[in-house]
């Protein structure tokens, strides 16, 4: 693997600084956020309270005013990659999430029909075949923007968007797809709904996903996912 | 528990809110806490509490409560009526609420934001390691009518405490606030920058989670996506209307629009304590 030149730097406010890597989202910029990410959380771990990844950035929130050398940080994630890049694997967990594509839950499977020229079935097979990466997780608490969709699947989102999208929903939007944490207005397309729950503040890990997970769908009924809904209650 | 008040008359918007929700970020749950941390940590330092006590943080007004039990509080933030049984209270002063006294939170002048802070804190059960509402993710009750705040068995403080008057903090109509550039600053037409810097802007409403304001319209050079990301309480993003929205303590995590500029944690409370048609001015911090 190459060697990833360090990111740029900015500080945001007195607290908070950015690192920003060059502006795209890939899989290339993917890695290279989620390694510095995990070399920032561990070489400042006692000045951070809590950093977050982007697309392209990490930005790291510190504990009050912090000093730190920039070019000290510059020469550790130098020697971090030549000489110990084992220490900063990068394998996402994998998740397999079941979705029912079935018109109660599918609002926007016309107009998605209407974009694409595909039939129902292609678009759902185009929306299972993939393998995403969740590239950050926000906008909503546990919202995964997920990456890459087909591009055939490619959408614009609603003009006006709805006031109220259910959570769980299964959404198209762009060159991403996302699942609806908790019910909220959203302009997404929405074609299915999954019966996983992705948000729960009583749990200790509330949130379904996270940012590196490695996520494909597959198609389920709506009896199949009824039968779901009932066995977790 | 004690239970301290009960909520007679419900007004524009309350929540409890301590410092806020930490280390959660990455999974999209916003810190929340105090919108003006200086009113909120004062009034925890004058009646002794710790650092992070829950209070009520109320926005203008319009809320009565019945005292269910003798315990001491403060009020700290915005000036304004507010009554014991229809006796005056002064704002950074402790006093002592008796059982079945009626406490009325009429309305702030000065200021929108006040902090009903009993001896102790309130009660609340963390979620995680918050006590801080977030409604929009279910986290935490809001009050309503008849719901019951309780509080911590404390000795009651023998004598009146409060600030001094020349340290409270006074919360104009028109304020300066600084700010860092954000990281699409340069994105802005230089008549735009000029303008972020140099004009005032009308604050025209909002709530927890953004303030909107409306002066000059901030354009980009060219059309342009922004990619997603980070964003926090001090945020000041413009969308398409041109029209800039200072992220508030509710801030989502995570945004998609232009980042102008980044207000200086220190003057996050008094651009909190804006009242409407209240005006600011951005003014950049020097290096």
């Amino acid at each position: 693997m190459p060697m990833i030149e360090f990111p740029k730097m900015m500080w945001i406010s007195q607290y908070t600084v950015r690192f920003a890597f060059s502006e795209e989202i890939s899989q290339e910029s993917f890695l290279a956020v989620q390694q510095f990410n995990r070399f920032i959380r561990k070489v400042l771990h006692h000045k951070v309270v809590e950093t977050v990844p982007g697309y392209f950035t990490v930005t790291v929130y510190l504990k009050g005013r912090q000093n730190f050398n920039e070019d000290e940080l510059i020469e550790q994630w130098r020697l971090i990659q030549t000489e110990r890049m084992n220490e900063y694997p990068s394998v996402g967990r994998e998740l397999r999430v079941p979705v029912c594509y079935d018109e109660e839950f599918a609002l926007d499977m016309e107009r998605v029909m209407e974009f694409t020229d595909l039939s129902p079935e292609e678009i759902i097979s185009l929306h299972i075949s993939k393998t995403y990466v969740v590239h950050l997780v926000g906008f909503l608490p546990g919202f995964p923007y997920l990456g890459e969709l087909d591009s055939r699947l490619h959408v614009p989102r609603l003009t006006k968007p709805r006031s109220l999208v259910n959570a769980s929903s299964v959404g198209i939007g762009g060159y991403q797809t996302g699942i609806y944490p908790i019910d909220s207005p959203g302009g997404w397309n929405i074609i299915g709904k999954t019966p996983y729950p992705l948000f729960d503040v009583r749990k200790d890990e509330p949130t379904l996903f996270q940012v590196g997970d490695i996520v494909t769908f597959y198609e389920i009924t709506k009896q199949e996912y009824y039968q779901f809904i009932q066995e977790s209650v | 528990m004690k239970p301290l008040l009960k909520v007679t008359r419900h007004g524009v918007y309350a929540s409890i809110q301590d410092k806020g929700r930490f280390g959660y970020r990455a999974q999209g749950i916003p810190v929340s806490g105090a919108m003006d941390r200086f009113s909120f940590e004062m009034g925890n330092q004058i009646l002794n509490n710790s650092t992070n006590a829950a209070c009520l943080e109320i926005f203008h007004g319009g809320f009565e409560f019945e005292a269910l039990s003798d315990h001491t509080y403060v009020l700290a933030g915005a000036g304004g009526d507010y009554f014991d049984n229809g006796v005056k209270i002064d704002c950074w002063k402790s006093f002592r609420l008796f059982k079945g006294d009626r406490l009325s939170i009429k309305g702030t002048v000065e200021g929108s934001i006040l902090y009903l802070i009993p001896q102790g804190g309130f009660r609340v059960d963390p979620i995680l390691n918050s006590r801080s509402n977030y409604p929009t993710a279910n986290i935490g009750e809001l009050l309503e009518v008849g719901s019951i705040l309780y509080g911590h068995d404390t000795e009651p403080i023998a004598n009146t405490r409060g600030l001094m008057p020349k340290f409270r903090p006074q919360f104009d109509s028109s304020i300066e606030i600084h700010i860092f550039k954000g990281p699409h600053f340069e994105l802005f037409t230089q008549e735009s920058r000029d303008s972020f810097l140099q004009d005032s802007y009308q604050f025209t409403g909002g709530n927890r989670m953004g303030y909107y304001f409306k002066g000059e319209k901030l354009v980009l050079r060219e059309k342009k996506d922004i990619i997603s990301e980070a964003t926090q309480f001090g945020t000041i993003q413009v969308p398409a209307s041109g029209d800039p929205i200072v992220l508030m303590a509710d801030a989502q995590t995570v945004g998609g629009y232009p980042i102008i500029g980044t207000v200086h944690e220190e003057d996050l409370y008094k651009i909190a304590q804006l009242r409407t048609f209240g005006n600011v001015k951005f003014r950049l911090v020097e290096d």
